[in-house]
Formats: C-alpha cells, sequence, structure tokens
C-alpha cells in the first residue's frame, strides 16, 4: 500500500505539489496520469526518498522509504532513464544491485530472462536502445521480488511489442496480490492496463477513482483526461 | 557490508579503475626507476643529496591514481545519460538500493579507502623493486614508518577526492584541480612562499608523513615544519571536515535538484 497524505513540494518559489493525496492499493494497478511538468516525477521521487518534501508524507506500507530495511525487496522502482552508468554492461549493472540487496548472481539471470536481455546482458549500457533500457530499468526493479512496484513512464519508448510485454506482466503482478503505481502522460496505451486512476495538473489532484468512475460520462480516459486536464485552461481562453 | 559489497562491484565493473589501477601500480615504479638513473652516480659517489627522497617522489606523482579513483567513486554517480534514453542518473538507483544515503555514503568510502590501501601497497611493492633494480646494492632502505606514511597520503587524498567531488557532483573540476595540484604545480608549495600557514594545507600536511626528513636539503620549500604524527593528523583533520560537509549537503540535496 502506498499512502500519499498533503503532499506539498517548493522548488526555489515555484510550487510543484500543493497538497496531494491518494493511495495505491494492494492487488490494483494505479495509473498516476498527468501532462509533463504536472508533478509526478516529483511525487514518485517524494515517495522513494530521492527528494524531499516540504510538508506532508509519503508512505511505503506505513514507513516512509527511509526507515525500510531491504527496500529492494519492499519496493522496486524504475523512474527516468536507465538508471546505469554507460560504460558498465547491463549484468554488471544488475551485479552490484543485487550485492546491495544480499542477492545471488543467480537471480540476476532470471530476471534478465524475464525481461527477455539474456542476450544483451554483456554489451555496455550506452550502446542500449532506449527499449532495452526501459528493460533494465525493469529489471532493476524486479530483483527483490517486491510487492510494491513504483514505475515512471514505463511506456515511453517501447515498441508495441515491448508495451504488450508490459501490459500483461503488470496485469499479472496486480492479480497476484501486489501493488503497481505508474505514471504517465500516454493515455491510450493505459486504459487496458490500470484498474484506479489518480489525475494530477499543476500539483493539484483533479480526478482519484476507478477507471469506470474516472472515465464517467466520457466515452474514453482520453476523453476524460483532456476534459479534466483542460478546464481550467479553457475557462482561460 | 552489502551496501559495501555494492560499491566495489561498482568499481571494480567501471572501465575507468583500470586507468586509476595503472596509473597507481605502475606509474611510481617508472618515475622512481628515472629518478634512481638519474641520481645514480651521485648516490654511488656518496654526494647525492635526495638520497632520502629517491623511490618516495615515484609515490607522490602515484597519488594521482587514488585521485582518480576517489573522484570516479562519485562522478560515476552522477554521470548523465544521454536526453534521448531519458537524462537518468546512476545515483537514483543507487538510493532506491540502499536507504540510508549515510549507510550509502559510508560504504563508498570504505570501498574507496580499502582500494587505495591496496593500491599503494602494490605502487610500495613495484617502487622498492624499481629502486633496487637499478641502484642495487645503493638503494635506500625503506623504512617501513615512512611507508605507512605514504599510505595514509594515499588514503587520505582518494577521501578528499571523493568528499569534493560529492560537493560538486561533477567530476572535470576536482580531477583537474587536485592532479595539477599534485603534479605540476602545488598550490600549497606557491603559496608557502606567501604565508607560512601554507604548511597545513592538506597536501603539504599530509606529504610530512614520508616526504620531508630531517636531513632533507633541497632548499626552504621543503623543510620540515611538522611531524610526520602531526602531518597526518592535519591531513586527516582535511579530510573529517570535507567530508562531514559534503555528508550534509548530500543528506539535505534533491537528486533532482
Amino acid at each position: 500500500m502506498l499512502t500519499i497524505n498533503n503532499l506539498v513540494k517548493h522548488r526555489g518559489n515555484q510550487e510543484i505539489l500543493s497538497g496531494i493525496s491518494f493511495k495505491a492499493r494492494p492487488g490494483r494497478v494505479t495509473g498516476f496520469l498527468g501532462p509533463n511538468g504536472a508533478g509526478k516525477s516529483s511525487t514518485l521521487r517524494i515517495l522513494l526518498g530521492l527528494d524531499r518534501a516540504t510538508s506532508g508524507s509519503a508512505l511505503i506500507n506505513g514507513k516512509p522509504f527511509a526507515e525500510l530495511h531491504n527496500p529492494l525487496a519492499t519496493v522496486g522502482a524504475a523512474l527516468d532513464g536507465f538508471g546505469a552508468h554507460r560504460m558498465r554492461t547491463g549484468r554488471a549493472h544488475l551485479r552490484w544491485i543485487a550485492r546491495a540487496a544480499g542477492l545471488s548472481n543467480s537471480r540476476v539471470e532470471e530476471v534478465l530472462e524475464i525481461v527477455g536481455l539474456t542476450n544483451a546482458a554483456g554489451k555496455r549500457v550506452g550502446k542500449y536502445s532506449l527499449g532495452m533500457g526501459r528493460r533494465l530499468g525493469m529489471a532493476a526493479a524486479l530483483l527483490g521480488d517486491p510487492k510494491i512496484l513504483i514505475l515512471d513512464e514505463p511506456v515511453n519508448g517501447l515498441d508495441p511489442e515491448g508495451i504488450r510485454w508490459i501490459r500483461t506482466f503488470l496485469r499479472e503482478r496486480a492479480q497476484s496480490g501486489n501493488t503497481v503505481l505508474l505514471s504517465s502522460h500516454l493515455m491510450g496505451e493505459l486504459a487496458e492496463t490500470v484498474d484506479d486512476v489518480v489525475i494530477i495538473k499543476h500539483g493539484t489532484i483533479v480526478a482519484d477513482g476507478t477507471l469506470e468512475e474516472v472515465i464517467g460520462n466520457h466515452s474514453t480516459l482520453e476523453e476524460a483526461f483532456f476534459t479534466l486536464t483542460s478546464e481550467i485552461a479553457g475557462a482561460v481562453v | 557490508m552489502r551496501a559495501f559489497n555494492a560499491e566495489l562491484s561498482k568499481l571494480f565493473s567501471l572501465p575507468g579503475i583500470w586507468l586509476a589501477f595503472l596509473i597507481g601500480a605502475i606509474a611510481p615504479a617508472v618515475i622512481a626507476a628515472l629518478d634512481s638513473i638519474a641520481e645514480k652516480e651521485e648516490i654511488i659517489a656518496g654526494v647525492s643529496t635526495r638520497l632520502s627522497e629517491v623511490g618516495y617522489i615515484g609515490l607522490v606523482l602515484g597519488v594521482q591514481g587514488v585521485i582518480i579513483l576517489g573522484v570516479l567513486a562519485v562522478s560515476s554517480e552522477y554521470l548523465t545519460e544521454s536526453s534521448e534514453s531519458g537524462g537518468g542518473q546512476q545515483i537514483t538507483t543507487s538510493l532506491t538500493v540502499v536507504s540510508s544515503r549515510l549507510h550509502f555514503l559510508l560504504a563508498k568510502a570504505g570501498a574507496v579507502t580499502v582500494i587505495s590501501i591496496l593500491l599503494c601497497i602494490v605502487a610500495i611493492m613495484t617502487t622498492v623493486s624499481a629502486t633496487h633494480l637499478v641502484l642495487g646494492e645503493y638503494a635506500p632502505a625503506f623504512e617501513w614508518q615512512r611507508l605507512i606514511g605514504a599510505i595514509c597520503y594515499w588514503t587520505f587524498t582518494a577521501l578528499l577526492a571523493l568528499g569534493i567531488t560529492l560537493l560538486t557532483k561533477n567530476g572535470i573540476i576536482p580531477l583537474a584541480v587536485l592532479m595539477i595540484n599534485s603534479s605540476v604545480v602545488s598550490f600549497s608549495v606557491l603559496l608557502y612562499r606567501v604565508t607560512k600557514l601554507a604548511v597545513y594545507l592538506p597536501d603539504r600536511a599530509g606529504a610530512e608523513m614520508f616526504m620531508f626528513t630531517s636531513d632533507t636539503f633541497t632548499g626552504s620549500l621543503f623543510v620540515r615544519y611538522n611531524t610526520p604524527f602531526t602531518g597526518g593528523l592535519v591531513m586527516l583533520a582535511w579530510v573529517v571536515v570535507i567530508f562531514i560537509a559534503a555528508a550534509i549537503v548530500f543528506h539535505r540535496r534533491d537528486v533532482a535538484a
């Protein structure tokens, strides 16, 4: 369970998040949607202890990230980019992460197999395509077999096959009782994957509910998203 | 301990580290050999004024290897990926794997310390062998106190490089400044001409641990000022201060900032 409670983030004199609250529940895929710059990545970074909140809390199973004992076994995360040094091979990257969590090298081979990177594992990360890099990020997130996954724009840059793979994979994770929180600005790709939807705009939550609730009277999620996120802009114009 | 293993694994899988090993292990021996060849006649004639420095001069310059090590250990975390791959940094992965930043930092410093000590021991072995090879029976006896001083000097320098890079988040400036300082122009030696307080700068104070002996005679610049022990303490104090400053900044800093 992920609990975001009245989270506020200021950077300089800019307000990135103005007191947002929502939950991501076990057994559900929660889609965290919003236009670029709405505050999605900032929220995820605070949740993972990478950035500090100005006020409010972001808890993982009721605890802040910094209090988790073996974070990799609790929460797997894949944020922007590959999160790997370009001169290292994919396998070497996963191996140091495995060391940090006390996992064996055979677990590294397992996750390479899961994400379909076994053949490219000996290549330097700098030579990876965007899709391969995202798969590497997923492999790192899965290493500790965590009950919670936090993914920032997981389908960005993936080819249709990759998108399909990630959809099926995340659905399976949720069905076996895991919590999945993913952010995206791509609506079409997500409608078939998520159970719950949280929509953020300018650091404020504008919709929060099940997929059906958020779609409401609109024909598609995309329709609902544009109506919800362009209301204020529409009023100004 | 796991975080420490991870840091060792990170360092050994980084190709740039092998340059650090190469410079650290080989350069001191080469320099010591060249210096011994140049001084050989005077040493044999018994008129050399630099007998106490022979060999050690290589260890002073070989410290560049651990400068690369200390800088790279941190700068590799902050190296930004290409924009088409999303512009990520390894530090995000590192900090989502180890939840305590202090543990992360101590693990990194620990890994750099261990590698520096081992590298310096290798450098001492190659340097002593090279000196003996060139000078034979005229080779000066290496005192173990001075050799331990050299190991401390290397380790403290590596930790200074690590701390400074943590503050700058970028390897280029610390690498350039520290390498020039330890090879081409030593700022503390220049400053010494202006104020005697320069002997308390970390590199000058640290060098007292093994470079200057009471019978050093090379003009006013290299006159012994502190005892090896005091010199070492002064350098250690610099390491502690810079490390604490870096830890505080690192603890407070947003990864996205």
